[in-house]
């Protein structure tokens, strides 16, 4: 099986995969030791840990160089890379800059619908495109984890926000996305229906306080990511280490 | 600013009253010190190797050590010094220009030790001499040259001694002609040859600690102006993630 095959056979509805977040081949090599069966960099811990910020902050040239690290020291465990909106609004550009990513040594990434640096999310139609633009560039193996933002930018979680999440899910599915990615969505009877109503693997974010890894795998979730979380924990612990130290 | 800010990180340097340094590698770790309380930032090329994929030894690349550093004196409002190894050079002119470009990235301070990083045993002291007094040429009076020895470092501890002492004092006293601000024993761990070293060296004594070394008090008592921590920050850290990890698998 290739990387890409390895990755993608790891996304099952109901025994998800689970991703520890990282951001340098340092955290990648401690979570590989830790069991991982794949690598999954966060695009906050990469802007926080090297200091260009989030939201396209961190030049692409580092981010390829970043992922080509973590992809030979890590090899032959598969990587994903969190790429936010492909620094570009562009469908083509996009596209483009997804191919270079692949290059890198990564075999997927996430891809969101929300304006980065900018208000809102994109208009279906647009998103849709630039999902079929990434899929055209980059070939069938490929992970696009097409991620709807939904959740981050509303305040109700009600059942009609839900319908619009799986219009979007259905849709970027037939655009050619691998999976789908829906942060903030936590709720089990919500997770149901979403698994049952979209033709993709689901994949929700855990967070402190989050139900337990049980509940979601029951309700059908495929993949289960920790987003910021791992590098704000521990960058909380190296505080009070160095707390200790300094006093 | 940056004269200030050396002017701070100089004066943090007190015999008897270290400051204390508890390495980094990135940004997000500068930040999560300077919350903590530093007084100063120092990054750990072995740190900033690892957490990076290259090995240690020169093999991060300049540029990235400089970019590393850069960004992270723009992040803190802290003197930043760096351990810049052996400068990636063993010419004297070379040392010279990259001691400019590690100044321009506006730290204010470095390590650079005297091991032939990539090759055998240590320079010759005439030869560390120069390069230090090159350096010094280089980034004027306002830059903290933390000249180190690494003859405790290739030995193992049972065989340190006085002579040992004595070849490190010599090549104190001619480092501190040449233009270096401090000097820094790596793996020295012995506190009575710690307290003749700090009253023979006309520059201020740093001390890294290691696992099982004598306590902070003990070695502020021999006169140590400073205290680091190497490497091990990042590998404890390292270890912290993997179990959190572990526990995420589970």
């Amino acid at each position: 099986m290739s990387k890409f095959e390895t990755f993608a056979a790891l996304h099952v509805p109901g025994d998800p995969v689970i991703l520890y977040n990282i951001w340098d081949v340092g955290s990648a090599l401690a979570v590989v030791k830790a069991g991982a069966k794949a690598l999954a960099t966060g695009s906050h811990p990469m802007g926080d840990a090297s200091g260009f910020g989030d939201a396209h902050q961190v030049p692409l040239d580092y981010v390829f160089a970043n992922a080509a690290r973590i992809v030979a020291a890590v090899d032959p465990l598969p990587l994903t890379v969190d790429f936010e909106g492909a620094y570009s609004t562009d469908p083509e550009e996009g596209g483009h800059n997804v191919a270079s990513l692949k290059q890198s040594g990564a075999v997927g990434c996430n891809f969101e619908d929300q304006l980065v640096g900018g208000d809102g999310i994109h208009p279906l139609e647009l998103q849709v495109l630039r999902i079929e633009a990434i899929r055209r560039a980059v070939g069938d193996d490929f992970f696009i984890n097409a991620r709807t933002d939904l959740l981050i930018k509303t305040a109700d979680h009600g059942d009609a926000l839900i319908g619009e999440v799986v219009d979007r899910g259905k849709a970027f599915a037939d655009a050619g996305a691998s999976g789908f990615f829906v942060p903030r969505l936590a709720d089990p009877r919500q997770i149901e229906r979403v698994v049952r109503e979209v033709p993709l693997p689901l994949n929700v974010i855990a967070f402190p306080g989050a139900p337990p890894k049980a509940d979601w795998a029951a309700a059908g979730v495929a993949r289960i990511s920790h987003g910021p979380f791992p590098h704000r924990a521990l960058m909380a612990q190296l505080e009070e280490a160095a707390r200790v130290a300094l006093n | 600013m940056a004269n200030e800010l050396f002017q701070r990180f100089a004066a943090l340097h007190v015999p008897g009253d270290p400051v204390a340094l508890f390495n980094i590698w990135d940004v997000g770790s500068a930040l999560a010190v300077a919350k903590a309380g530093a007084k100063a930032i120092a990054t750990g090329s072995a740190s900033v190797a690892m957490a990076n994929g290259f090995g240690d030894g020169e093999n991060l690349p300049m540029d990235f050590a400089l970019a590393n550093a850069r960004r992270i004196a723009g992040s803190v409002e802290l003197p930043v010094t760096v351990d810049f190894e052996g400068a990636y050079s063993n010419d004297p002119a070379q040392v010279a220009l990259n001691f400019a470009q590690l100044a321009e990235t506006g730290v204010v301070g470095c390590n650079f030790e005297d091991q032939v990083v990539g090759g055998e045993g240590l320079y010759p002291i005439t030869l560390q001499a120069e390069r230090i007094a090159a350096a010094r040429r280089a980034v004027g009076p306002d830059f903290f040259i933390n000249v180190r020895t690494d003859l405790f470092l290739k030995a193992p501890q049972e065989t340190h001694d006085e002579a040992m002492l004595d070849e490190a004092i010599e090549r104190v006293r001619a480092y501190a002609e040449a233009g270096a601000s401090g000097f820094f024993v790596p793996m020295l761990g012995d506190l009575g040859m710690l307290s003749r070293l700090c009253a023979e060296s006309p520059v201020p004594v740093n001390f890294m600690t290691y696992p099982g070394c004598p306590s902070n008090a003990e070695v502020a008592a021999t006169g140590v102006a400073r205290i680091s921590h190497g490497p091990f920050p990042h590998m404890a850290l390292m270890g912290q993630l993997e179990e959190a990890a572990r526990k995420a698998f589970a």
